[in-house]
């Protein structure tokens, strides 16, 4: 809210912004390692297109939206293919673990280390859920870098249906609609993705029952950041509104696939939304009333070390019973009727 | 003397050349005058009249040709700013013939009014926000500034951009259900707010008894009160849309239900029990926040309550159940009692200026609740039940000891209670 508490555009910016940027130094994945993520799943997609039944192929997950967190580990792509040459596809029943079997089959042949007619770089597959995820190293290493890749069937509206092994039935979803959103949003402000990843980075060290899907985070950043400003009026902004909106649950935007996590601690992350958003406030006045260090520290109170601040102030000790430095500020005596 | 500029008198003031002449509405016994008509040089005078329904100003007057108006230079307003610093100063005219360099008239006997438009003033003087449009009484023996007033180009809430989330609550839709004395209240604070659209529910009409509460007037009697309310808000807060509904929210609930689709927020001033609970209960299942407002005891006490339909937050039967257990709330039927039917021993009643100070801490919380939603971190409230000290009695059970008059307490929300009808999913 301009002129609400917000803080000036200019109050000493540069601190400030310097902080956020070594702070998202921090966060995101180094530019080569995104690269050779992204050429991995441009070889997948591009391995799988050439086949008969293929439609199209496209990357879906947060590689795609460019709201990553490091290390990327795995990338996802989507491999929508031909009704008419699976007609059987698409029911409820064997189908869906015959479409997860079919992908399988068709990434031996074409990119399997020992026998791949388009690349060698595939060591073993397994079938999981929703996708078939390939290891492109040794599927015993914890860092092994992994292509998920999923089955689709394209719909009249547009929205995919995607197998689903374990109920054995095909799902509706719609990938597509989040990753146009966080475009749009990032179009509107160039700030969104950068800070999609700062809070997905966040929500690792909040306090809740359980884990916090980093989906959840995202969605409610496309609810909840701002469309301009800066990034300190965003982030106070997206604190103060996510900490109510997460009562309400967190749902898929495009309205296919219900609530993303139901068993999300609502009042833990809300509480912890909360707490950020006095943060927020209290630094984004300090910064308009010129305490740049303040603010940095409050700053880094939300976002931890990786957030350079100076070190407190030390407390004034050459006279005892000395005022604070730091008093509340009075009210001026200007009565407005 | 104030001489009134409406916007489009301004505006063809602003656009015009070096001179032309004036006519006014007068009215003497309120010394006022509104600028009518102007023309371009010696042409005919043009009419500047606000377009209907805009008020008449002075409507009962009659347009005369009584001045002129001039280009002038920066430095004679400047000198109205000075001039009327020191009060009754006068200055020659011969001043004010320099700074007029085009069409100056000789003033006759009387005097004129004069308008002069110095478009550069700003300009000149950056700083001292001195207007472009001002007022002088022409006279032979000199020169002396009027008090002017010119329509700005922007009214209404907009005149708030940049200062208050204008367009954020332009865009919201609340439902009030309830136009009585409390509701009335509310209904003109939601739109003070600059809530943009307002869905007012109730099947009651105006009556004799109710003007001692209610914000309408006397001509309005034997009309809805939502079609009344409607009417005076349209006309007072414009940038408010308002919808009149003479419908009962517990007769016509899948009205109601249906309605909520395009609401963002539900406010309840219904005055009965009935009403506040199935209030609470479609908004719930609409999965919209409800807030309530009312009085309990004879007009001693007022109370907000929000209800958001989150799962540990109950509703209102839950939160009035938590009460009565802890023995601070009694579920008489005299709670469905209309205000004014106290007894003897207790003969006050609800007063208006108490009922509206409720409603306008109701708007308050509905405002903040949708800022809040918005991401506005300086309108958070400190809890979801307020109560608040209209006439303070001894020994009422916590958490309705209040101590004093005015005092305001807020308290946490409470949880569903198992089995509850309207918390757990149908």
């Amino acid at each position: 809210m301009p002129g609400l508490n917000g803080e000036p555009e200019e109050a000493h910016r540069m601190g400030i912004d310097e902080a956020f940027d070594a702070l998202q130094k921090s966060v995101d994945e180094d530019i080569k390692k995104t690269r050779l993520a992204r050429g991995r799943r441009d070889l997948f997609k591009e391995a799988l297109l050439k086949e008969p039944d293929v439609l199209e192929t496209f990357g879906s997950g947060s590689l795609s939206r460019s709201t990553q967190l490091k290390p990327i580990h795995d990338v996802d792509i989507v491999v929508v293919y031909d009704p008419d040459e699976h007609p059987e596809w698409g029911s409820s029943g064997p189908s869906a673990e015959e479409a997860l079997e079919h992908i399988r089959s068709q990434v031996n042949r074409l990119l399997s280390q020992s026998k791949g007619t388009h690349a060698t770089v595939v060591r073993h597959t397994l079938l999981r859920n929703h996708a078939v995820k390939c290891f492109l190293d040794d599927p015993d290493d914890p860092e092994a870098f992994t292509v998920d890749v999923m089955a689709a069937l394209r719909q009249p509206d547009n929205s995919l249906l995607i197998p689903e092994q374990l109920s054995a039935r095909w799902v509706p979803a719609n990938p597509e609609y989040l990753i146009n959103m966080v475009a749009e949003h990032q179009r509107d402000w160039s700030y969104f993705r950068p800070l999609v990843r700062l809070l997905k980075q966040w929500r690792l060290d909040v306090q809740v029952e359980g884990r916090i899907k980093s989906l959840v985070m995202e969605v409610l950043a496309l609810q909840c950041l701002p469309a301009s400003g800066n990034r300190c009026q965003g982030l106070k902004t997206f604190f103060t509104a996510a900490a109510t909106r997460v009562n309400e649950g967190v749902w898929d935007p495009a309205g296919l696939c219900g609530e993303i996590q139901p068993d999300l601690d609502r009042e833990g992350l809300s509480a912890a939304f909360a707490e950020a958003a006095d943060l927020a406030d209290q630094a984004c006045t300090a910064a308009a009333e010129g305490d740049t260090d303040e603010a940095l520290r409050l700053w880094q109170e939300i976002f931890g070390e990786d957030f350079p601040a100076p070190a407190a102030a030390p407390k004034s000790t050459a006279l005892i019973g000395a005022p604070a430095l730091i008093s509340p500020r009075p009210i001026k005596d200007a009565p407005q009727g | 003397m104030l001489i009134l500029i409406p916007q489009d008198a301004a505006t063809v003031l602003r656009a015009s050349g070096a001179w032309g002449r004036l006519s006014l509405r007068i009215s003497q016994p309120d010394d006022l005058a509104v600028v009518g008509g102007i023309s371009e040089g010696g042409g005919s005078i043009i009419s500047v009249d606000p377009p209907p329904p805009a008020p008449r100003l002075l409507a009962s007057c009659d347009s005369r040709p009584t001045g002129y108006w001039y280009r002038a230079k920066n430095e004679l307003h400047a000198l109205w700013h000075l001039l009327r610093v020191r009060r009754d100063t006068a200055m020659k005219l011969d001043v004010f013939k320099d700074a007029v360099p085009n069409g100056f008239k000789t003033p006759g006997d009387g005097g004129y009014v004069a308008l002069t438009h110095a478009p550069g003033v700003k300009d000149a003087y950056p700083e001292s926000r001195l207007p472009d449009l001002v007022a002088w009484h022409v006279t032979r023996a000199g020169f002396q500034p009027l008090e002017m007033s010119a329509e700005p180009e922007t009214t209404g809430i907009r005149q708030l951009d940049h200062h208050w989330p204008v367009q954020e609550l332009q865009n919201a839709h609340i439902m009030l259900v309830g136009a009585g004395s409390i509701g009335s209240a509310t209904a003109h604070a939601l739109a003070g707010y600059g809530i943009g659209h307002l869905t007012l529910v109730d099947p009651d009409r105006l009556q004799w008894h109710n003007l001692v509460r209610h914000t309408s007037s006397r001509r309005h009697i034997g009309r809805t009160k939502v079609t009344a309310l409607a009417e005076e808000l349209t006309q007072l807060r414009p940038d408010t849309a308002v919808t009149p509904l003479a419908l009962d929210v517990i007769e016509h609930a899948d009205q109601i239900r249906a309605l909520l689709m395009d609401t963002h927020l539900v406010v309840c001033t219904a005055d009965g029990v009935a009403a506040r609970r199935v209030t609470g209960h479609l908004a719930r299942r609409a999965d919209r926040t409800a807030i309530l407002a009312c009085v309990l005891q004879y007009g001693a006490l007022g109370e907000i309550i929000r209800l958001h339909p989150w799962r540990r937050h109950g509703c209102l039967t839950c939160r009035r159940h938590s009460l009565t257990e802890a023995g601070s709330l009694d579920p008489e039927p005299a709670l469905d009692a209309g205000y004014g039917t106290g007894t003897r021993h207790r003969p006050m009643t609800a007063v208006g200026p108490d009922l509206h100070l409720v409603a306008h801490l109701a708007a308050k919380t509905a405002a903040a609740t949708l800022l809040e939603h918005a991401g506005h971190p300086d309108q958070r409230l400190p809890g979801e039940h307020a109560l608040i000290g209209l006439r303070r009695q001894p020994g009422w059970a916590a958490p309705f000891d209040l101590g004093r008059t005015a005092e305001l307490r807020w308290l946490p929300a409470t949880p569903p209670r198992p089995g509850c009808p309207t918390c757990e999913a149908p």
